[in-house]
């Protein structure tokens, strides 16, 4: 479809209004419910995320305590509300950074052969690790912590990014006008900034919405397997590995953390079905 | 007619009367779960969190190394797990000189290895000598370095000429298996490990399983009387918890403490508490960190840490809290010392007061993922910040810990498991890594504690009332010292269906299966 859209001289649009409805509007209801737990955690909870409750070991869901507690005291509601502060602070960081990386990458490999080869092995190289992988071999080098987390999942979208610009830019360059400009005398600077970035925008804002939901997957696995976050700093993933050896005791000390992590995941997806069907022109 | 009967009858006819029922006092016939009728034959099944590693034969360090050992070798003697008291194995009896410096150990006469080569004084020399080769690490090879020679003249009599009096010699002899010297290259890879115990190794899959048979020659009539022994390694507590819980294995080593109580409400399964065979849960110091290196911070410390809470939250109450490293079943033991550093936060602040000096963020080093080392950890880390003192945690993947632990790396406060204690006192002073006195992990060195460690260890009877004395004042070293804050007193748990009985261990948490068998 895109490919039509880029023949008939014109870039597909995302069309106003495609989170005011439908699936757009529940991915944003969903991505907006666990946004805003997070940042009104401390006005949600009378609990610290690392306070430990006298006598509150292992206890089950209660009013008190809707995810019950940990081996350690803590609250596991608490834990989840901070954790999430985490995980999005994460995404948000990483995800525009490495779009912008990618995306810059992905420029520079529209305006040089040599570029163009370059960036396309290096994006190949990247892609052969699986996100997880990759993130075990960095925090070898780098040691745990958020550092590594950020750099894989930055790692992870470059070259998804990379991608889909490289391709936008080429074909962009192709339209007509695009020709008529540069033959006129424009420079590939102004090309680039007046016609092929105005045009690949849109695609970029739909896989943004795609790579958020695969950040939030990277940052929760690697926090999960013990390389990501350290303890006693809440983690969605943290909080979920923790409560692996305790399934027996509290089953929402569990299901909790994987509910918010599904819940981002799939609002996240959402929102880039919807921006991407409006695109496409119009499927709801 | 009058019938009398010396001491030293009774005694040999104690030993006696023990051989021939078959129950090898080394260990415990614990694990009386099952209300079936008792069977003969079949095949043992459980699983263990650890795999073996064959370079750690001699260390005694995971389940798969004490599982191999267990089943499969023997010692010369063996002690009750709750005393120290070493009974007859492969030694019938001994001889000790007045001096100490001489022992002499009769041997069975009618024990056979797993390739059917009978066992000699000759394999005693070779397997004291091989635990004493520093390559192996063992824990006591400086107490195996300390035997002179060995005298095989005899093939059923070995002499051991001492440099010096051991007060933890038994330990050393109870602690050290022996074996063959014509197979002993196997052990290196992990592809044979021949013995004399009741069952003969057959299969080691890395990662995978362990299978043994039964030794048909073993020397205890009418033991063992399980067919085999296959045990599988399932390193993720929680799956190992489903595979006992699903009847896939009856035998668990590795579960956590609540998965444990959980089992146990269902009926089905049991526990055995490996009381004797107890561990150690402690924070280490660097005494030369900054702070650290002051006494009254690491005192401050001690005089923070929530004992009880930790015993009774994270190991459910499987054990009891100590200042001392010693068990209560130790000769060293002491009720009022110890509780010395006991909870009072007042006290810890005023030594800090008393420091005068801001205590800089403190890295503490923990093995991950071991979810009782993290939650101890985190509780800690809440008990110091109530004094003040911010502590940054340091997960590290296990071989690293171990590494750092045996060099000394650590850059501040560490928590582990340490054990030994529950041995001769002078055997945890000249043997472990955190508590040898020479070189330890806290870089620790004071005269009067390398002194008191030498006395202890050169005594002639390591219960008489001198080594006593040298125990005591080891243990004030420590309180004073305290490069090495305890915790508590931990006993294991082990998990078994009630579809066996007779399930053993040893002092160093060796599976015994000698009297184990499955009920119908």
């Amino acid at each position: 479809m895109t490919d039509i859209a880029l023949k008939a001289g014109k870039a597909p649009r995302v069309r106003r209004g495609a989170l005011t409805h439908g699936r757009g509007l529940a991915g944003l209801v969903l991505v907006g419910v666990v946004v805003a737990a997070g940042l009104l955690a401390p006005l949600l909870t009378p609990y610290t995320p690392q306070q430990q409750i006298p006598g509150a070991n292992l206890l089950g869901a209660s009013g008190g305590h809707p995810f019950g507690t940990d081996e350690v005291n803590r609250d596991v509601f608490t834990r989840v509300l901070h954790g999430v502060r985490v995980d999005l602070a994460v995404c948000l960081l990483a995800v525009p950074f490495g779009a912008l990386l990618g995306g810059l990458a992905g420029l520079l490999a529209g305006r040089s052969g040599i570029a163009d080869v370059f960036t396309q092995r290096a994006f190949d190289v990247v892609l052969a690790f699986p996100p997880v992988i990759l993130g075990i071999a960095v925090t070898a080098v780098l040691g745990p912590g958020v550092l590594p987390v950020v750099c894989v999942v930055i790692a992870a979208e470059v070259p998804l990014f990379g991608r889909l610009v490289r391709t936008a830019t080429l074909k962009v360059r192709e339209l007509p006008y695009v020709d008529a400009a540069e033959t006129m005398g424009a420079s590939r600077t102004w090309v680039l900034r007046k016609h092929v970035v105005p045009n690949i925008l849109d695609a970029v804002i739909v896989q943004l919405a795609l790579s958020a939901s695969v950040a939030v997957f990277i940052v929760s696995a690697m926090n999960f397997i013990g390389i990501g976050v350290r303890p006693p700093a809440p983690s969605l993933g943290g909080v979920l590995a923790d409560a692996m050896g305790q399934l027996g005791s509290n089953n929402l000390y569990a299901v909790g953390p994987l509910l918010v992590i599904v819940v981002l995941v799939l609002g996240f997806q959402l929102i880039a079905q919807a921006l991407l069907a409006s695109r496409r022109g119009g499927a709801r | 007619m009058k019938l009398s009967l010396s001491r030293r009858t009774l005694l040999s006819g104690a030993i006696a009367g023990t051989v021939l029922l078959g129950l090898p006092a080394c260990s415990s016939a614990v694990g009386q779960q099952g209300s079936g009728e008792v069977e003969k034959g079949g095949t043992f099944t459980g699983g263990i969190s650890t795999d073996l590693v064959p370079a750690n034969f001699f260390t005694n360090s995971n389940a798969g190394v004490t599982t191999v050992i267990g089943l499969t070798y023997e010692s010369l003697v063996s002690y009750p797990v709750d005393r120290l008291e070493p009974k007859p194995k492969l030694a019938e009896s001994w001889t000790v000189s007045p001096d100490g410096r001489t022992v002499t150990l009769r041997l069975r006469d009618d024990v056979k290895f797993h390739t059917g080569r009978p066992f000699t004084s000759q394999d005693v020399a070779f397997s004291l000598r091989t635990y004493a080769d520093p390559k192996w690490n063992g824990q006591l090879k400086s107490t195996a370095q300390a035997i002179e020679s060995i005298g095989t003249d005899q093939p059923h009599t070995a002499v051991l000429k001492l440099k010096h009096p051991l007060g933890n010699l038994f330990d050393l002899l109870e602690i050290v298996p022996i074996v063959d010297e014509k197979t002993f290259s196997g052990v290196g890879d992990g592809s044979r490990y021949v013995g004399t115990g009741p069952f003969k190794f057959e299969k080691w899959t890395p990662n995978a399983r362990l299978r043994f048979v039964k030794n048909p020659d073993y020397w205890v009539p009418e033991r063992p009387y399980l067919d085999a022994v296959d045990i599988s390694v399932v390193t993720d507590a929680t799956a190992l918890t489903n595979r006992l819980r699903s009847g896939q294995i009856d035998y668990a080593y590795g579960i956590g403490y609540h998965d444990i109580e959980r089992l146990e409400k269902t009926g089905r399964f049991g526990k055995i508490q490996l009381a004797g065979a107890e561990n150690q849960i402690y924070v280490g110091t660097n005494v030369t960190a900054e702070g650290l290196s002051d006494v009254r911070v690491r005192k401050a410390i001690a005089h923070a840490l929530d004992r009880d809470r930790i015993i009774a939250e994270v190991f459910r109450g499987s054990g009891y809290p100590a200042d001392l490293p010693w068990p209560k079943t130790s000769p060293a033991y002491d009720a009022k010392l110890n509780t010395t550093y006991r909870r009072d936060l007042a006290k810890a602040k005023a030594l800090l007061a008393d420091y005068g000096k801001k205590v800089p963020t403190l890295t503490y080093s923990y093995a991950s993922p071991v979810p009782q080392y993290e939650a101890t950890a985190q509780i800690v880390q809440a008990n110091l910040k109530e004094i003040g003192i911010e502590v940054k945690l340091e997960p590290l993947d296990p071989p690293t810990f171990v590494a750092q632990l045996i060099g000394g790396k650590f850059k501040g406060l560490w928590t582990t498991y340490h054990s030994w204690a529950q041995y001769t006192p002078s055997t945890l002073t000249v043997s472990a890594y955190p508590f040898n006195a020479l070189k330890n992990t806290s870089h620790y060195s004071s005269p009067a504690y390398t002194k008191n460690a030498e006395a202890a260890w050169k005594q002639t009877k390591g219960d008489s009332a001198e080594a006593k004395q040298a125990y005591a004042a080891l243990s004030r070293d420590l309180l004073d010292g305290l490069f090495l804050i305890e915790i508590g007193i931990v006993e294991q748990r082990w998990a078994v269906s009630d579809k066996v009985k007779g399930v053993g261990y040893t002092k160093r948490s060796e599976l015994v299966l000698t009297d184990a068998r499955l009920t119908g």
